[in-house]
């Protein structure tokens, strides 16, 4: 049966894994520091996380504190892991930035490095290659977070051969940043810490809601 | 097993016409459709090539028959080729059975956001713009304008958007949530885009070459394309007739680098690999490849490399269209399905435009005139910056 095995929150400066906080930063750190602080917590050694833009890092992050709770990554062929991410504002935080870089003649400075984010899907291309993930993928912009729209897609892609899927909600916006990933997983995973709640919109609602 | 997934509906509009015929036309006649810059307002304008619609926004207002001040051009085209396509597939969204609308974009409004952008910050005046300036606002309009739908979302993966639009679609209706749906995906042209594209080093500032030797980037382009795709009991239910079949589709991530495909286009391998595994067909019955190639140098070498990895000494006749259209982004995997149908529909390959010298490593040669000849199976590949790649397997009807 298909399974929910792990999950993370992160909002207000909190990180809530399997309705437990985990980690927390004051309310007055910037979700700059607080995504620094968050991997410090971690120990990860990823140098390219510092490259990321916000809706990146919160994605990394989530998924990093979610992925602990479980042996998805080894227990599952990579090319069978499906990526399905959403959110409202498709990539603005940063199309923002790359605006202010060019809208201004006199203050003309546009950076391949701030346009490379100007797309959602950049969020699953970082988490793919920071995992090597190669199997399906798919962004998509809706109006609030859509327990059956993701509840569909992990259906539909169960029943085209995946054995994994790292899913969520993820957006950076000021003062309202927010990422909720879920990790399910078609068989049962060896990992004790993992949970085990149905695969449907209600668990999923209810997890969503619960922080 | 589920039901067969069938096109009975093409649309589009781009740099090579306002409507399918239009776009036949001047793919028949090897006319491609970029040009100097006449409608986009850039501080480019003298410095690249684009695949412009022709047509003003006031234009395209007035044949959407639209005059809402807030509406943008990337509205205006979906809804026009999204209304081509329902129009043409002769489906009635009245009969009771289930619609959807699944459409794809990356840069959404920002053509007109980008317009008031610092005004913005000023005063409230063109606030309503800010209203259409959401990737899920021109799939909202495309459903509205066709009226009696039943589900709507919007997809955004970079260029391999439509594929996967078209892909969600097919599924729905395998699945049985839905009976028919509108795909595709829509990109206007923007400053936006313009500068990205060029701070990222690929832009050709004469015409795209792709799979040349020589080939020094991409011209962008700007276009809408959906399709109707039906299940079979829909279609028989209402006695329609098929266009093509949708029989294979795949995506995957080439987990390599942000904007670069990997050099042995390992994620592109994988995509056609499982498209074909999904189709039951071998290497051998594919009749013609409309490849991804954009021009840029990464690219087609990367898109060669998977095409000899999966065809070995056999690659299939082949060509890119973007040398027509430019690349449009969001809009080109469905911009080349309905390509690809019309292929099937004529017997006829389009040429690739612009080759001269194949790449030394592959040298793999495309079509470069206009080749009649049958066609059953075409594959049609879109591959997208953050690693998602996708591939589509078209049959004749």
């Amino acid at each position: 049966m298909n399974a929910i095995t792990s999950y993370a929150h992160i909002k207000h400066n909190t990180v809530t894994v399997n309705g437990t906080v985990v980690f927390k930063s004051a309310s007055s750190v910037s979700i700059h520091e607080f995504l620094l602080e968050s991997y410090k917590f971690l120990a990860m050694n990823y140098p390219k996380f510092h490259k990321m833009d916000v809706q990146c890092k919160l994605a990394i992050i989530a998924t990093e504190f979610a992925l602990r709770e479980t042996a998805l990554l080894t227990e599952n062929d990579l090319a069978k892991i499906a990526i399905v991410f959403s959110n409202h504002a498709s990539s603005l935080d940063t199309d923002k930035a790359y605006q202010n870089s060019i809208s201004d003649k006199s203050n003309y400075f546009p950076s391949p490095a701030i346009f490379v984010y100007t797309l959602p899907n950049i969020t699953i291309g970082e988490l793919a290659i920071r995992h090597k993930i190669t199997g399906e993928n798919a962004f998509f912009v809706c109006e609030k977070f859509d327990p059956a729209l993701l509840i569909n897609y992990c259906e539909s892609l169960y029943l085209n051969g995946i054995d994994a899927v790292i899913a969520g909600w993820v957006e950076a916006e000021t003062n309202n940043d927010e990422a909720f990933i879920f990790l399910s997983e078609s068989q049962r995973n060896t990992n004790k810490n993992a949970i085990f709640k149905p695969l449907n919109q209600t668990t999923l609602t209810e997890l969503y809601n619960l922080t | 097993m589920s039901q067969k997934v069938y096109i009975t509906g093409l649309g589009m509009i781009s740099a090579i016409g306002n409507n399918v015929p239009e776009c036949f036309l001047s793919l028949s006649q090897s006319k491609t459709g970029i040009g100097k810059i006449q409608y986009l307002t850039t501080r480019y304008k003298d410095e690249f090539l684009a695949g412009e619609i022709k047509l003003s926004n006031a234009e395209l207002a007035d044949l959407v028959g639209d005059q809402n001040p807030a509406l943008n051009r990337n509205s205006y085209i979906a809804m026009l080729a999204a209304k081509e396509a329902v129009l043409n597939s002769g489906i009635d969204t009245k009969d009771g059975l289930r619609t959807g609308v699944i459409s794809s974009t990356t840069v959404a409004g920002m053509s007109k956001t980008e317009l008031y952008y610092k005004d913005l910050f000023k005063n409230d005046e063109h606030l309503d713009v800010l209203d259409t300036h959401d990737c899920g606002d021109s799939t909202e309009r495309i459903a509205d304008y066709i009226g009696n739908v039943d589900y709507v979302t919007t997809i955004s993966t970079a260029c391999s958007s439509a594929a996967n639009a078209i892909m969600l679609g097919c599924r729905m209706i395998k699945h049985g949530h839905l009976d028919r749906v509108v795909v595709g995906g829509v990109d206007a042209l923007s400053k936006f885009t313009f500068n990205g594209f060029n701070t990222l080093m690929i832009l050709d500032r004469e015409w795209c070459r792709p799979f040349d030797e020589n080939r020094k980037g991409l011209n962008l382009g700007e276009g809408a394309a959906f399709v109707v795709i039906e299940g079979e009991n829909a279609l028989n239910h209402r006695k329609g007739k098929a266009l093509a079949e949708l029989i294979g589709y795949a995506n995957t991530n080439d987990a390599y680098h942000l904007t670069a495909s990997s050099p042995e286009g390992f994620g592109a391998t994988l995509a056609i690999q499982q498209a074909l595994a999904l189709s039951g067909l071998k290497p051998t019955d594919i009749d013609y490849i409309n490849m991804h190639g954009t021009g840029t140098p990464n690219n087609d070498l990367s898109e060669s490399k998977a095409t000899v990895a999966v065809f070995g000494n056999q690659v299939p006749k082949f060509s890119s269209t973007k040398a027509f259209t430019g690349h449009t982004l969001a809009a080109a995997a469905s911009i080349e399905a309905v390509i690809s149908v019309l292929s099937l529909q004529n017997s006829m390959i389009f040429p690739n435009l612009n080759f001269n010298t194949p790449i030394a490593e592959t040298g793999l040669i495309p079509e470069t005139t206009l080749v009649h000849t049958p066609l059953n199976v075409i594959l049609s590949n879109s591959f997208g910056f953050g690693g998602n790649c996708s591939s589509l397997l078209f049959k004749k009807a």
